[in-house]
């Protein structure tokens, strides 16, 4: 068996350590790089094919959290955040009602009783050449 | 030359060495960290970490749910670290953000608790200028009593409080420095008894347990806010015991309850089914409790609420009002504590404020009914006026209804 010579022994270790460093040092670079601080919010929404949402509907996306209007002059899509803190607003016989702090709108989006002052926001609407709905939140 | 060499290369091998270790120490440091989870709460729109640590908490109230506010809108703190002692270093008021000190800035805004006397809206300010804020009734009883002031009108409080559109007269109050008195019962007051306002730590022991500014009453337990608030919060501060004036101290009760009655009163007075059967806020309103925004004398010119109020006298019903407005603020105090169903055109029972009792509603037989705001159980009442009491109509205080309708204590 060959015996390995202090000074080799020493030249391949030396080697490792390095090798080693600076595979983790790139690691750690690539990890610091990736790193995300601040998330992004999705501000545009694609709803799908125009079909899902038939003439007279009006459909929830909860992700956005919206309601997708079609009616006879097209697509609409009103935000269900509330004006006044952003809660996300629910359905009711009349129109949406805030569980928060009990605003209130009526179906198109008016305010029907405080604390919100402002009516909802009415969201941009794109219909894409295939035939896909998008909503944007800004 | 070899040897420098070789000494060299051991050199080389020894930094390498150190170096391989480092890194590995701080891969393996910054491994430990939790994969951090982002909210962004829509009322901030910025992302903060705070649930990486705290999802298992729960949701403070239905008003505040945490997809809408987050945590930093009232709490503060760092809100992208994840090393806790750096996210928690600059929270407001350390785990309570309501304290007196921070609450501004934590639950103010124009949105929300400091907003307008004409939306209703103006709790902080009604809050700050009350007595049980202020404490200005015991302070100017105690600095009248030892000759340190010759009147017993209020002028400190805790902390200093001005009110320009006072209807008290009472526009200011300074900050109180028992220790500016040189009066020795004042200066042991200081010491002694200045545990029960808003502003203080509480004593200690579990019976004294509370958190202090708004969470004093609203926190009723771990991450918690409440409009249902049960005697036993209120007792944290009330009913404790009583001030020995000749010493000076506060002597804790020493009794030991085991019923509701004897839990909620000291032995030392009679109360009626409904003192007991009841908590504080199902009487009390909003601006004996909570103020109602001019800084006071005492506590004894804020609390008007009578036997009256609800049963009325041999002369006269108890105030009442039919629902007419949706914007009442009887509907808003039934949303934020649902406990009745209240509708237009319901009619209810209302202070001589014109306070709404909104827990309370009158009966097609003409009695009345009133729903514990904390227990949720329903009692039905009736009226004075047409039964066989025999009390005078100006002889109203509760002394006088306890004559005949005290319970055995």
């Amino acid at each position: 068996m060959n015996q390995i010579s202090r000074r080799d022994f020493l030249k391949l270790a030396r080697n490792g350590f390095l090798y080693l460093s600076g595979a983790l040092a790139t690691g750690g670079l690539l990890r610091f790089l990736s790193y995300e601080s601040e998330s992004t919010r999705k501000t545009e929404f694609d709803l799908g094919s125009v079909d899902q949402y038939p003439l007279g509907s009006r459909t929830s996306i909860p992700e956005i959290p919206a309601l997708l209007i079609h009616t006879d002059s097209g697509f609409a899509a009103l935000s269900l955040t509330c004006t006044h803190l952003g809660c996300t607003l629910e359905p009711d016989e009349t129109g949406f009602a805030c569980p928060c702090h009990n605003s209130a709108f009526d179906a198109q989006g008016n305010v029907t009783h405080g604390p919100a002052v402002k009516p909802l926001q009415v969201l941009r609407i794109e219909i894409t050449n295939d035939g896909n709905i998008k909503v944007f939140t800004a | 030359m070899q040897t420098k060499t070789s000494t060299f290369r051991f050199l080389l091998f020894i930094v390498s060495g150190f170096l391989l270790v480092t890194l590995s120490l701080v891969w393996w440091n910054s491994s430990r960290q939790p994969i951090p989870i982002a909210l962004t709460p829509t009322l901030s729109g910025e992302t903060e970490y705070c649930t990486t640590c705290h999802a298992d908490l729960p949701q403070i109230s239905v008003s505040h749910p945490v997809e809408t506010f987050g945590c930093v809108s009232c709490h503060g703190g760092e809100r992208l670290a994840l090393d806790a002692d750096l996210a928690h270093s600059t929270m407001r008021g350390g785990a309570n953000p309501s304290a007196l000190s921070v609450v501004e800035t934590s639950c103010g805004g124009s949105n929300c608790h400091s907003g307008s006397e004409a939306d209703d809206r103006h709790h902080i300010q009604r809050v700050t200028t009350s007595v049980q804020s202020t404490y200005a009734g015991a302070i100017s009883n105690i600095l009248f009593t030892f000759g340190a002031q010759p009147v017993l009108t209020a002028r400190f409080g805790i902390a200093a409080v001005t009110d320009e559109d006072t209807k008290t007269g009472i526009t200011s109050l300074l900050a109180f420095d028992p220790f500016n008195v040189d009066h020795q019962s004042i200066q042991k007051f200081g010491e002694e008894c200045l545990t029960c306002h808003l502003h203080a730590e509480p004593r200690e022991g579990e019976a004294f347990a509370r958190e202090t500014g708004c969470a004093a009453c609203h926190s009723t337990g771990e991450h918690n806010l409440t409009t249902a608030i049960p005697y036993t919060q209120c007792n944290a501060c009330h009913n404790r015991g009583n001030y020995d004036l000749r010493t000076m101290t506060f002597i804790e009760r020493t009794d030991q309850p085991t019923d509701r009655l004897h839990d909620y009163y000291q032995p030392i007075a009679q109360f009626t089914q409904c003192e007991y059967t009841l908590d504080c806020i199902d009487c009390h309103t909003r601006s004996e409790v909570m103020g109602d925004g001019d800084i006071h004398n005492n506590q004894a010119e804020v609390e008007y609420i009578q036997c009256k109020t609800c049963h009325g006298t041999l002369e006269e019903i108890p105030l009442t009002k039919t629902l007419t407005d949706p914007n009442d603020i009887a509907f808003t105090l039934a949303f934020l504590n649902p406990i009745v169903d209240l509708q237009l055109g319901d009619t209810i029972l209302i202070t001589e404020k014109g306070e709404p009792l909104w827990n309370t509603k009158v009966l097609p037989n003409g009695t009345y009914e009133i729903i514990g705001k904390a227990t949720k159980q329903y009692f039905t009442f009736n009226p004075v006026m047409g039964s066989a009491c025999e009390q005078k109509p100006d002889e109203q205080e509760s002394h006088y209804c306890h004559e005949c309708h005290a319970i055995e204590k």
